[in-house]
C-alpha cells in the first residue's frame, strides 16, 4: 500500500535516464524561461510537442502522463474560458452581454496562454519521471544546496510516502471511532480533522525524535568536507544535450529581442 | 470439551459471515470464499502469519473495507447498508497502535469522543464513559493527557474510547505488542470480566501464549483462507497446519510433543497441565 | 617509529578536520518531518476520496501549524518546500516557483505575528490573517503577471484562497494548541 501516492519517477533505461540530473535540473529551467519568450500560439505549440516527444522518449507510459494531465487540462480549461470575459479588447466583437464583450483575439489570446500553461505544467515531468529522488537531491547539492539543506530535503522525500500511509491509517482509527469526516459544519468539520492530524502530528514528530539520535549515531556534522560514495560526473553525451538546449533558448531569444522577430 | 462458559441468554449469532472475499485495489487477493460465525459472549482469536488476511478480515466487520463480493451480517443487518459510524456502535475496533487512536488533552475526553459522535445523549454518554473507565481501570489517570502515559496505558486508553460505545463486539488488533507479561497479564483480565458480561471478544494476533491462555476458539487463516478453526487445544495439536501458516504453538505445546514419547498427550495449552501429565507419567528420568 | 598513517593521501585525518557547521541534527529530523507532513497532508486532502475532493487544501493548516509551533523558520522552509513539492507531485508543478514564494511568505508572517506576546489568540489571529493576505496576494498577482492566465481565472482563485485560509488558519491554530497540550515535550521545542 502506497496511501494512494505516486512516485512519480519511473525507473527505465532511457538516454533521459542516464543524462546527468544537473543536466535535467537546468533543462527544466531553460525550456520554462522559453516558453516565456515564445508568444506565438505555432510556436508554443510546437515546445509543447517537443516536451511530449521527450516523455515519450523517457517511456513515460500513456497512464502516467494522463495523471500528470488530468490537473493541467482543467487549469487550462479554466483559463481559455474565463480569459475573454475579462479581455474585452480587439476585433472582432463576437458577443457583447451587457459589460461583458468577446472578441476573437481574446480567445486566442486565452488559448495561446493555456498553451503556455501547459508547456509550464508538462516540462516537469522530463525531470520528475527519469530521476529518482537521491540523483535529484544529490545533483540539487553539487548544484550548491547546502549538504545540510540537501539531507533535509532528502528526508522529507524519503517520509512523504510514509505519512500518506500514517494518515490513511489515523482516518481509518478514528473512523472506527464514530468520526464522519464529512459531516458537520465548518467549526465541526475542522475538530474532525484535528482528530486526524494531531496522531499524525504527534507519531511524525516521534519519528523526528529517533531520526535526530540516528542522525547523530551516524556523526552527522563530524566534518565539512563529507565525501559520497558515487560522485556525479558529466560524460560527453550530458555537455552536449547541454549545448542543444543552450542553443534551444539562445537562438528564439536573440532572433526575438535583437533581430525583432515575432515568435 | 470445555464447558460453555456463554448463558443461554446471550446466545444467537451476532456477526454471520458468508463468501467473503476481498481484492485490493491493486489486484491483491487478500480474502478467499471466508464464511464464518461468531456468536453473542464469544471468545475468539485470529490467528495466521503476516499477510495471512487477518486485519483484513477484521476491517470488513466493521466497514472499513467494504467486501468485493460476498456478504457481512452484523446482528442480522447487512454491514454494506450502513456507514462506519452505524456499525461501531456493534463492533468496536481497538487498532494495533494506540498512538493513531489518542488525540485529546485528557483521558476522559479521549473516552468521551467516541460516543459524543455517534450523537448519544449526555447522561448517557456520562454513563459509557463511566463504565469504560472502570473496565480499564483509568479511574486515577480521567484528567492527566493520554500521551504522557507508558505504552501499556495508552492502549487501555484506546481500548476503553472502544468501549464506551458500548459496542457488541470488541476487535482487538494485536493488543500484546510492547507490552511486558505484566501489562498483559492485566489488559486480559479485565478483557476477560467484559468477556464474562457477555461482550462478544475477537482477538487478532499471532502472540500464541495469548491465544492458548485466553481464547476458546482459535480460527487460523493463511492466504485469505480459513484453514482451522477449533478450540485452542485442537488447533496447537497439529503442527504441520500451524507450520503451514507461519505459526508457532506455545512453548508448552511444543514441549509436549517432544514428550509424546514418554506417555504426554499431544494437546496441552498450559504450564499447569502439562506439569499434571508430567507428575501422572511417573516423572521425567 | 611513527605511526603508519591510515588516511588517504592528501586528506586531513579526522581529527584535524573542522566539524561541519551544519544545523543541528534535531533541526534537520524536525524541519525535514514538518516538510513531508506538509507535503502528504496536502496529498491526502486531494485525494479522490478525501471529503474535501481536492476543492480544499488542508495543507494549508499544516503551514499555519510548522509556523505557530516552532517559529517563522519552520514555518516559511516547511510550508514553503512541502507545499511546492505537493504541487508537482500533484501535476501542478507550473505552481511550485508561485506556492514557494506564497506559503512560505505566509509561514513566515504567521510565525512573526503569530508568537507574538507568547502566541496569545489576537496574536494568532492576526498572524494568520496577515499571512493569509500574503498568500493570497503572491497567488493573484504571481498568476496574473508571471504565469499570465488572465484577470478571470486569477480572480477565480481568491475567493476560494479565502476560504482556504480560514479553513486552514482554524485547523491549524487548533492543531498547535492541541499538539502543544498532548505532547509537552513539543513546547521546549
Amino acid at each position: 500500500m502506497t496511501g494512494g501516492f505516486v512516485d512519480l519517477f519511473t525507473p527505465a533505461d532511457t538516454f533521459l535516464h542516464r543524462l546527468d540530473p544537473r543536466v535535467k535540473i537546468i533543462a527544466v529551467l531553460l525550456l520554462s524561461v522559453l516558453a516565456f519568450i515564445l508568444s506565438n500560439l505555432d510556436s508554443l505549440l510546437l515546445l509543447l510537442g517537443f516536451i511530449f516527444l521527450l516523455l515519450f522518449l523517457a517511456r513515460a507510459t500513456l497512464s502516467r502522463t494522463l495523471f500528470a494531465l488530468k490537473f493541467v487540462v482543467r487549469f487550462m480549461v479554466l483559463i481559455v474560458v474565463l480569459w475573454p470575459l475579462f479581455d474585452p479588447s480587439g476585433t472582432p466583437v463576437l458577443a457583447e452581454l451587457g459589460p461583458v464583450k468577446i472578441t476573437e483575439p481574446a480567445i486566442w489570446r486565452g488559448v495561446t496562454s493555456a498553451v503556455r500553461v501547459g508547456c509550464l505544467a508538462t516540462v516537469w515531468y522530463i525531470l520528475m519521471f527519469t530521476t529518482s529522488q537521491r540523483d535529484l537531491v544529490r545533483a540539487l547539492v553539487k548544484l550548491g544546496l547546502r549538504f545540510d539543506y540537501g539531507l533535509t530535503l532528502a528526508i522529507s522525500l524519503r517520509f512523504l510516502p510514509t505519512f500518506g500511509v500514517l494518515i490513511e491509517s489515523i482516518k481509518d482509527a478514528q473512523r472506527a471511532r464514530g468520526l464522519e469526516l464529512s459531516k458537520g459544519g465548518l467549526v465541526r468539520r475542522s475538530k474532525n480533522y484535528v482528530a486526524v492530524l494531531v496522531p499524525t502530528i504527534v507519531s511524525a514528530l516521534r519519528t523526528a525524535d529517533t531520526l535526530s539520535l540516528a542522525l547523530q549515531s551516524r556523526a552527522y556534522g563530524a566534518r565539512a568536507d563529507r565525501t559520497y560514495l558515487r560522485e556525479l560526473s558529466m560524460r560527453p553525451a550530458d555537455y552536449v544535450a547541454l549545448t542543444v538546449l543552450v542553443a534551444l533558448l539562445v537562438l528564439p531569444a536573440v532572433a526575438k529581442f535583437l533581430l525583432h522577430v515575432q515568435i | 470439551m470445555i464447558p460453555s462458559i456463554v448463558s443461554p441468554l446471550h446466545e444467537g449469532k451476532v456477526i454471520t459471515i458468508r463468501n467473503l472475499k476481498y481484492v485490493y485495489e491493486g489486484g491483491v487477493t487478500a480474502l478467499v470464499e471466508v464464511s464464518l460465525d461468531f456468536k453473542r459472549g464469544e471468545y475468539a482469536a485470529i490467528v495466521g502469519g503476516n499477510g495471512s488476511g487477518k486485519t483484513t478480515l477484521a476491517k470488513t466487520l466493521n466497514g472499513l473495507l467494504r467486501p468485493t463480493s460476498g456478504q457481512v451480517l452484523i446482528e442480522e443487518r447487512d454491514a454494506s447498508q450502513m456507514t462506519v459510524a452505524e456499525l461501531a456502535k456493534t463492533v468496536g475496533y481497538a487498532f494495533q497502535n494506540p498512538d493513531h487512536q489518542l488525540f485529546c488533552s485528557s483521558v476522559e475526553e479521549e473516552i468521551r469522543f467516541g460516543p459524543q459522535n455517534l450523537g448519544y445523549p449526555e447522561d448517557e454518554v456520562r454513563k459509557n464513559v463511566d463504565r469504560a473507565v472502570e473496565a480499564m481501570a483509568l479511574g486515577k489517570l480521567r484528567a492527566v493527557a493520554p500521551l504522557s502515559l507508558r505504552l501499556g496505558e495508552r492502549r487501555r486508553v484506546s481500548i476503553a474510547s472502544v468501549i464506551a460505545m458500548n459496542p457488541e463486539v470488541l476487535i482487538l488488533d494485536e493488543p500484546s505488542t510492547g507490552l511486558d507479561n505484566e501489562e498483559t497479564e492485566e489488559l486480559m483480565a479485565k478483557l476477560k470480566v467484559l468477556n464474562d458480561e457477555g461482550k462478544t471478544i475477537i482477538l487478532i494476533t499471532h502472540d500464541m501464549r495469548l491465544v492458548a491462555d485466553h481464547a476458546k476458539r482459535v480460527i487460523v487463516l493463511s492466504q485469505g483462507r480459513v484453514l482451522l478453526d477449533s478450540d485452542p487445544r485442537g488447533a496447537f495439536s497439529d503442527l504441520d497446519l500451524l507450520r503451514q501458516s507461519n505459526l508457532q504453538p506455545p512453548a508448552v505445546t511444543q514441549l509436549a510433543h517432544r514428550l509424546v514419547e514418554r506417555g504426554i498427550p499431544k494437546d496441552i495449552i498450559s504450564p499447569q497441565e502439562l506439569v499434571f501429565q508430567v507428575l501422572r507419567a511417573g516423572g521425567i528420568k | 617509529m611513527a605511526e603508519p598513517s591510515i588516511e588517504p593521501e592528501g586528506r586531513p585525518a579526522l581529527a584535524q578536520s573542522k566539524p561541519a557547521k551544519f544545523v543541528s541534527p534535531k533541526v534537520v529530523a524536525v524541519y525535514g518531518v514538518l516538510t513531508a507532513l506538509t507535503a502528504a497532508v496536502t496529498y491526502a486532502s486531494y485525494t479522490p476520496f478525501s471529503p474535501t475532493k481536492g476543492y480544499f487544501n488542508l495543507g494549508e493548516s499544516m503551514v499555519f501549524f510548522s509556523a505557530l509551533a516552532f517559529g517563522w523558520r519552520a514555518g516559511m522552509i516547511c510550508g514553503g518546500i512541502g507545499s511546492a513539492a505537493a504541487d508537482i507531485l500533484l501535476g501542478s508543478g507550473i505552481y511550485a516557483p508561485i506556492t514557494l514564494v506564497a506559503k512560505g511568505a505566509e509561514g513566515y508572517v504567521a510565525g512573526v505575528i503569530g508568537r507574538l506576546r507568547g502566541g496569545q489568540l489576537w496574536a494568532v489571529v492576526a498572524g494568520i490573517a496577515v499571512g493569509g493576505l500574503c498568500m493570497i496576494t503572491t497567488y493573484f498577482v504571481g498568476e496574473l503577471l508571471v504565469l499570465n492566465v488572465g484577470l478571470g481565472k486569477a480572480l477565480a482563485e481568491v475567493p476560494i484562497n479565502v476560504a482556504q485560509v480560514v479553513l486552514g488558519g482554524t485547523i491549524g491554530a487548533l492543531l498547535s494548541y492541541y499538539v502543544k497540550r498532548s505532547y509537552p515535550s513539543l513546547a521546549a521545542a
